[in-house]
């Protein structure tokens, strides 16, 4: 029982809600204080594109699914919104470097900053489908670029984070 | 599966399901401790980025405050003055006041994270009294709702959020031009003793129901006068009955950032130059509203006339500052629509 226990802990899943809620808790604090242009930068849509891109779509979609659950927890949005949009923006991001057999680090950036851009456009399509208007407008365009700009500045750091959080065996140095 | 699962919980969650709820609350419990220590380590970073960015902006500011207020001392005193009065009126008549009304005092501690929602977070919530749907003002005006309560903190759905409507009152003119009475030479001004000697010719010894009729003093009139005397030296504007302030009610409805909030559903027979520029709006009350009567909103900052039987829509000018919020008043009132959440 305790051997099961401590498995669980150990789990990379496990591992993934912690490090969720601190990117989570960064998201809601200091990204949502600093606003480039009036924009906040999305950075927990750009871990998800980021854990997408450095695994595969299956990962992407579960790991989209766990941050959006987060998000709509903390947010006045209908519980599962975000869930829906984060797991297609982790999707996204894993289709997009999949053709590619051993994609070098600049095109996971572009292809996790894209998704993330991407997500920024969904969202307000998705409140939409929900009942939950007036976000069409043409404003959603300066915001996926400003999260296409934060995901290039961004995504390099957080692929290495979501590397180290979702690899199967947790290895401390040597 | 994952699409579906998503799709249950969007359901659950707009249907009003308390289970929801549950797990919010639930999630606040683990997420608090970690967004609070996260804030602490990150605010100077925050504030070293805002001091950057607004530096020059704050100045000019406080420069125009430190203006403002000193124009605004002498006023507010009156104005208080006109206040109590108000209120006094009103009580003695037993309608319904803001000062009746308790309200709790809170300081904004975040703004919303995600660029879809007009929301800030505040630092007061189920603890103080505070519960879903009770308005909030700044010391301007009405700035929103609350939407989500927590024990220690609160969500407030802001009045710019597309999601936000609310019934107003918009305080026009009458359509009848005010009677502006030209003053009379000096010479021609009726003195007192004239006045008073003016009898009511009509009456008689034998009925002893003598009237003596002043001039521009109807007997029994409570409102305003048929027969208007001016007075010497100076113009009179002279208001009729129909002339005074109607009131419109329609919906304001929220448009999102960047975007003035509209009024709409305005009577059909309401027509667009009967509203003026600048016409304040205040809340309506009543039973189902989400704010108590007489909050002030805003003004009308343009008016657009529509085709048709729709009426006219009205851009909103909010006499609150919603990018510049700091100290809030949660008004403890909870709509009816709202009860039980």
């Amino acid at each position: 029982m305790f051997e099961r226990l401590l498995r669980a802990v150990a789990s990379r899943w496990f591992r993934l809600i912690l490090v969720l809620l601190v990117v989570l808790a960064l998201q809601t604090t200091l990204f949502g204080d600093l606003r480039p242009f009036g924009y906040a930068v999305q950075v927990l849509a750009i871990f998800v594109a980021c854990a997408g891109a450095s695994h595969d779509v299956r990962i992407g979609l579960l790991v989209g699914l766990i941050a959006g659950f987060m998000y709509d927890a903390v947010l006045a949005t209908p519980l599962g919104v975000s869930a829906m949009v984060f797991a297609m923006v982790g999707a996204l991001s894993a289709i997009l470097v999949q053709p590619f057999r051993d994609p070098p680090w600049w095109l996971r950036v572009m292809a996790v900053s894209v998704a993330a851009a991407g997500g920024e456009v969904l969202m307000p399509l998705m409140k939409s489908v929900v009942g939950l208007d007036g976000w069409l407008e043409a404003r959603i365009a300066a915001i996926a670029a400003v999260t296409l700009i934060g995901g290039l500045v961004l995504a390099w750091p957080l692929l290495a984070v979501s590397r180290w959080t979702l690899q199967e065996k947790l290895t401390l140095g040597r | 599966m994952l699409a579906l699962a998503a799709v249950f919980f969007i359901t659950l969650d707009l249907s009003g399901s308390s289970a929801t709820g549950g797990v919010r609350r639930a999630f606040d419990t683990v997420f608090a401790p970690i967004e609070g220590v996260t804030r602490v380590v990150t605010r100077p970073i925050s504030t070293a980025w805002k001091s950057f960015r607004n530096y020059d902006d704050v100045v000019a500011e406080n420069d125009r405050l430190n203006e403002q207020v000193a124009l605004q001392e002498g006023a507010a005193v009156a104005a208080a003055a006109s206040v109590r009065l108000a209120q006094e009126l009103l009580a003695l008549n037993g309608l319904p006041t803001l000062a009746g009304i308790n309200s709790v005092t809170a300081q904004v501690i975040g703004e919303t994270p995600t660029n879809f929602s007009q929301t800030v977070e505040i630092n007061q919530g189920a603890d103080a009294g505070i519960k879903v749907g009770m308005p909030v003002l700044n010391a301007a005006g009405l700035i929103g709702k609350v939407t989500e309560v927590f024990s220690d903190r609160s969500l407030v759905m802001l009045i710019s959020d597309p999601d936000y409507a609310l019934s107003v009152k918009v305080v026009t003119k009458s359509s009848r031009t005010p009677v502006t009475l030209p003053p009379l030479p000096t010479e021609d001004a009726p003195t007192v003793d004239s006045v008073l000697e003016t009898t009511d010719t009509s009456s008689t010894s034998s009925t002893s129901t003598t009237t003596t009729t002043i001039l521009g003093f109807t007997p029994s009139a409570t409102t305003v006068p048929d027969v208007v005397v001016a007075g010497a030296g100076t113009s009179i504007t002279v208001p009729i009955a129909s002339q005074l302030a109607v009131r419109e009610t329609g919906i304001l409805e929220g448009r999102g950032p960047g975007n003035k909030p509209v009024v709409r559903f305005l009577d059909v027979s309401t027509r667009a130059d009967a509203i003026e520029v600048g016409a304040p709006i205040v809340s309506a009350g009543g039973s189902r509203s989400l704010a108590p009567p007489d909050v002030v909103i805003g003004i009308v900052s343009r008016v657009v006339e529509r085709l048709g039987t729709a009426g006219p829509v009205l851009e909103v000018e909010l006499v609150a500052d919603l990018s510049n919020l700091s100290f809030l008043r949660v008004l403890l009132y909870q709509p009816i629509t709202e009860a039980g959440r």
